[in-house]
This record gives C-alpha cells, sequence and structure tokens, in this order.
C-alpha cells in the first residue's frame, strides 16, 4: 500500500521539477546577465540582427511595479478584512466572510482582467496602464491575502487575547501590541505567498497594463508597462523565430525563479513561525 | 440571595461587618442559548480569600469573567468599590485594569520577563524605569529570586509555573482593586503550587481574592470562605471548615463525597 501511493505520489513530485529544468534548459542558449540587466530593445528580436544583445529589465521592473502596486493596495485591505473577522463580526458574517473569500479565489483570472478592461479602461478612462494593472492585480490577490491574515489571527491563543484585555488594553492596543506582533510572521508569509500569485497573472495584465514593446519605465502609474509575464505570451507566438523563442524561455526562467525565490521566502518564514 | 461574605466566617445580611467591595446582584449570562448563570447574588469584602468550588460546567469561571466584563451579554448589576460597572467613569477598559485575572493556562507575551510584567502599564509609564515596581510585584508573586538575574529573557523561556507568577506579577503590577483567579495552580507542580498559595494569602491581607478551584485540598488550605456553585447558581456560602465539616445543603454533600471518592 506505501509503495503504491508512493508510486502515484511520485509524478507530482517529479512533474513540476521536470518541467522547471526543461524551462531552464530551453533558456540556457539566451540566458546571460546582460539579458537581465540590458534595457529595452525588443525591435532587435525581429530586426536584422537577432543576436544583438537585448534585456529584459524593463520587462522584469514592469512586473515587480505591479507586484508591489497591488502588494501595496491590498495589504492594507486585507489586514482591515481580517481585524474585521476578528473583532467585530458575528458569527453568521464571518461564515459569510470566509465563503466569500473562497468564492472569490475560485474566479478566473482572465474574468478579472476583462472586468479591468471594462471598468478602469475604458469606463474610468484611465487607460493601458500601470495603474489599472496593479489594481487589479490587488484584487486578485486580495482573497489570498485576507484569508493568510485571517488564520494568522487566528492562531493566536485566545487566553493572550484575553489576558490582554484583563489588563485593560483597548481594542488598538490588543491589536497594536498583542496580534501584530504575534501574527506578522503568518501575514508576512501571506504577502510573500500573494507577491508570487501577482507574479503569475497573466491574464488581469494582459487586458489592463501591458504592452509589447516601447516602453523602457514608467512615466506615471498612468503610463503603460511591460511585464514578464505579457512579454513570454507575445514572444511564444513567434514561434518561426528562434531567437525570439530562446529569449521566451529565458524570461519564464527569470519569472519562475522570481516566483520561486517568494514562495521558499514564505515557506521558510513558515518554519519560523511553527518554530516561535 | 444577597449574602455577605465576611473573611471571619459570618454569615450575616444585616451585619456585614465591612462594607462589600465587589457586589453582585442577579446576573444571569447565557450563552447560545444555554443558562450559564442563574440570578447569582453574592457580595465580597475588601480583603480575604474566597474560594468557588463546584462541579464542571457550574458556571465559575463564566461568573469571573461576567465581573471582568470579558463577556458583554450579562444581565444583572455587578458594581466594584460601590461604583455599578455599567456607570465606571473610564469605561470597561479602565475598569479591567482595576481587576487583577489570572487565567488557567498562563499566557506571556512574547516579549522579556520585564516586559511581560510592565505590560499593562501606560505608554509612558513603560518608557520610565519600573525597575523598582518590578521588583516589587515579582517578590509578590514570589518570582524575583528565580529571575531577578534574567529579566531581560524572553519570558516564554520559563516553566509554566514561572509563567503563571509571571501573569500574576503582571496584574499586580496595576495595584488591582480586587484579584479574581480561574484555577491558577491546575497544571503546576507541588512547589509552585504552594508558591502561589503563599502568595495570595499574603495579597488576601490587601485585597479581596477570589479563586476558581477544583482542587478542595487547595481551598482548606487557602481558608477564607467557600461558595459552592451547581448548575449556574450558588447553593452554599459558608467559612472553609463549616462546609467541608458541615456542609449543609444536599447538592453540596453530593459533591464532597463524590470528591472524596475521586481523590481515593
Amino acid at each position: 500500500m506505501k509503495v503504491f501511493l508512493s508510486l502515484l505520489a511520485l509524478p507530482a513530485l517529479l512533474l513540476p521539477l521536470a518541467c522547471f529544468l526543461y524551462v531552464i534548459i530551453q533558456a540556457l542558449p539566451a540566458l546571460n546577465w546582460e539579458l537581465i540587466v540590458g534595457s529595452d530593445t525588443t525591435g532587435n528580436l525581429f530586426g536584422d540582427a537577432p543576436n544583438a544583445g537585448h534585456g529584459l529589465w524593463s520587462q522584469i521592473s514592469g512586473s515587480l511595479l505591479m507586484m508591489a502596486l497591488a502588494c501595496l493596495l491590498a495589504a492594507p485591505i486585507a489586514l482591515s478584512i481580517a481585524l474585521f473577522h476578528a473583532l467585530w463580526a458575528s458569527a453568521r458574517q464571518q461564515r459569510l466572510l470566509m465563503m466569500l473569500l473562497q468564492a472569490l479565489q475560485g474566479i478566473p483570472p482572465i474574468v478579472y482582467g476583462l472586468c479591468g478592461l471594462i471598468v478602469l479602461v475604458h469606463l474610468l478612462h484611465w487607460g493601458i496602464c500601470l495603474a489599472a494593472g496593479g489594481v487589479i492585480l490587488a484584487v486578485v490577490i486580495l482573497p489570498l491575502l485576507s484569508s493568510n491574515a485571517i488564520h494568522a489571527l487566528q492562531r493566536i491563543p485566545v487566553e493572550q487575547t484575553e489576558s490582554a484585555k484583563a489588563l485593560g488594553l483597548t481594542s488598538a492596543g490588543i491589536i497594536g501590541r498583542v496580534w501584530l506582533p504575534a501574527a506578522w510572521p503568518g501575514m508576512l508569509t501571506g504577502l510573500l505567498l500573494a507577491m508570487a500569485r501577482a507574479l503569475s497573472e497573466t491574464a488581469p495584465v494582459l487586458f489592463t497594463a501591458t504592452v509589447f514593446s516601447g516602453v523602457t519605465w514608467p512615466d506615471s502609474i498612468f503610463s503603460p508597462v511591460t511585464s514578464l509575464q505579457t512579454h513570454i505570451f507575445y514572444l511564444a507566438q513567434e514561434g518561426s523565430n528562434q531567437h525570439a523563442v530562446d529569449v521566451a524561455w529565458a524570461s519564464a526562467t527569470i519569472l519562475l525563479g522570481l516566483v520561486v525565490c517568494f514562495s521558499l521566502s514564505a515557506r521558510f518564514l513558515r518554519r519560523y513561525e511553527e518554530s516561535v | 440571595m444577597n449574602t455577605c461574605i465576611d473573611i471571619e466566617g459570618e454569615k450575616d445580611l444585616e451585619l456585614c461587618p465591612s462594607s462589600p467591595y465587589v457586589c453582585l446582584d442577579n446576573v444571569s449570562l447565557s450563552l447560545s442559548g444555554k443558562s450559564i448563570l442563574k440570578d447569582v447574588s453574592f457580595s465580597v469584602p475588601a480583603t480575604g480569600i474566597i474560594s468557588l468550588i463546584g462541579p464542571s460546567g457550574a458556571g465559575k469561571s463564566s461568573l469571573l469573567r461576567c465581573v471582568t466584563l470579558l463577556y458583554a451579554n450579562w444581565q444583572g448589576a455587578i458594581s466594584i468599590d460601590g461604583i455599578a460597572t455599567s456607570a465606571w467613569r473610564g469605561g470597561e477598559d479602565d475598569l479591567r485594569r482595576h481587576i487583577g485575572l489570572i487565567a488557567q493556562k498562563p499566557a506571556v507575551f512574547p516579549a522579556s520577563i520585564y516586559q511581560n510584567v510592565i505590560f499593562g502599564l501606560s505608554r509612558k509609564e513603560r518608557k520610565q524605569d519600573q525597575s523598582e515596581l518590578v521588583e516589587q510585584c515579582l517578590h509578590q508573586a514570589a518570582l524575583w529570586d528565580e529571575v531577578k538575574d534574567r529579566l531581560h529573557s524572553p519570558a516564554n523561556t520559563l516553566s509554566v509555573g514561572q509563567q503563571q507568577r509571571l501573569c500574576l506579577a503582571r496584574a499586580l503590577v496595576l495595584k488591582p482593586k480586587v484579584l479574581l483567579l480561574d484555577e491558577p495552580t491546575a497544571s503546576l507542580d507541588p512547589r509552585s503550587k504552594q508558591l502561589i498559595e503563599a502568595s495570595l494569602h499574603d495579597l488576601a491581607r490587601h485585597m479581596p481574592v477570589l479563586c476558581v478551584t477544583h482542587d478542595l485540598e487547595q481551598a482548606q488550605r487557602l481558608q477564607g470562605q467557600v461558595i459552592f456553585m451547581c448548575d449556574g447558581k450558588i447553593i452554599e456560602i459558608a467559612a472553609v471548615n463549616d462546609f467541608f465539616q458541615h456542609p449543609e445543603r444536599l447538592e453540596a454533600r453530593e459533591f464532597l463525597r463524590w470528591s472524596v471518592c475521586d481523590c481515593d
């Protein structure tokens, strides 16, 4: 039985590893330091000099900017939701809130992208821009962040809260001096996971924030950006251009590396949290 | 029932020798549709120990939580030092600063021993040097000798018994008017029990101490008075010796008989 179950579990372990290795191997021809730190010269991909140097720095910074904006917008709201859940929500409201958060996590990201396109880009006349991408990504990661924040608060022993109350601490005092110091590792873990999720979302930013070329660094939050996710999407469609495909693999490797970095950091932080 | 308990063991509505310090008048509590406390009334004088005993689910811990206003939906009236809790000028949070509550499971905060002791003080007070106050309270909680050389070590490195005494010191820093303890020695070793009981005896000379306990031997060691509760009601109030030697009510006699059987 043990051997049988182990054999069944093996593909689950090996498949992601195999994918990761395959992506890296495919990326090797194009992967170099210049590619990461070089500025955008997307035109070279389709020009007469396919081997000319070009970089993905604009795409990397665009992805990171949108991720940071999304986290900046979503984190305070998620914290407020978690505090409302812990402090004021009745048992019925708590159940309803958790149900809602689970339902929101199940919505396909492309639907969020479509909503962003209609509401932010067209109705509010923001146009394709960093702000629209950040807001939509914030909406995408909000349920994940909120759930993590709620669970982080739930892990605080009831006795600590009661003791703080019995010492006459106000709600603000309990939040600031007991809950946040105790829950921050859990909340930070959630934030890192949400960052990884924001980095890996393509459809929402494709519709609302990114263009393929002509952008290096956005002038303002209402300027369009370019991102690794959408860069891969565009390059992958150039199947006949080997150099473009190689750069797509290289972009995928960098994106995967960033996501794995955030996920592993979250994992280490959770381990630290459990050891405290 | 509105009985004033006197530390000397006399029970007299009209001739209460010291003015009641904590008064509960027809306090009732329901949780999730279940009646936990039913019209509980009694008064506590300004000093002395009162042990709250009774079977599990009798409402003893809930009673302490009502006095500390940790439940919101209780009915009746509670007054401390002659002031109704509902009329307390500083509000509930301020009132709780005057009531020391020690829970069964010690809950130390993720900070140093020193920081834990001064946790309840205001921000301004915490910024000042409180070494003398900390030493005084740790002495009162019989913990000073064990921690005096490591006041800035994390509090969670202390043993459970030491953590419980740290919680007692933390409550004492606020100079409470009344001390409530919910099975404070339930999971402690005999030495820690002895130290906490000795502290309670000292403290009871200056303030009323209300202690929930399942340990009948402890109730006898603590002396003072006993309130026997069952099914959310106060069944009997008596001096310790009277209660254990000549319980008046059938429920109390049965409870003592079962408890003796359990001990055997």
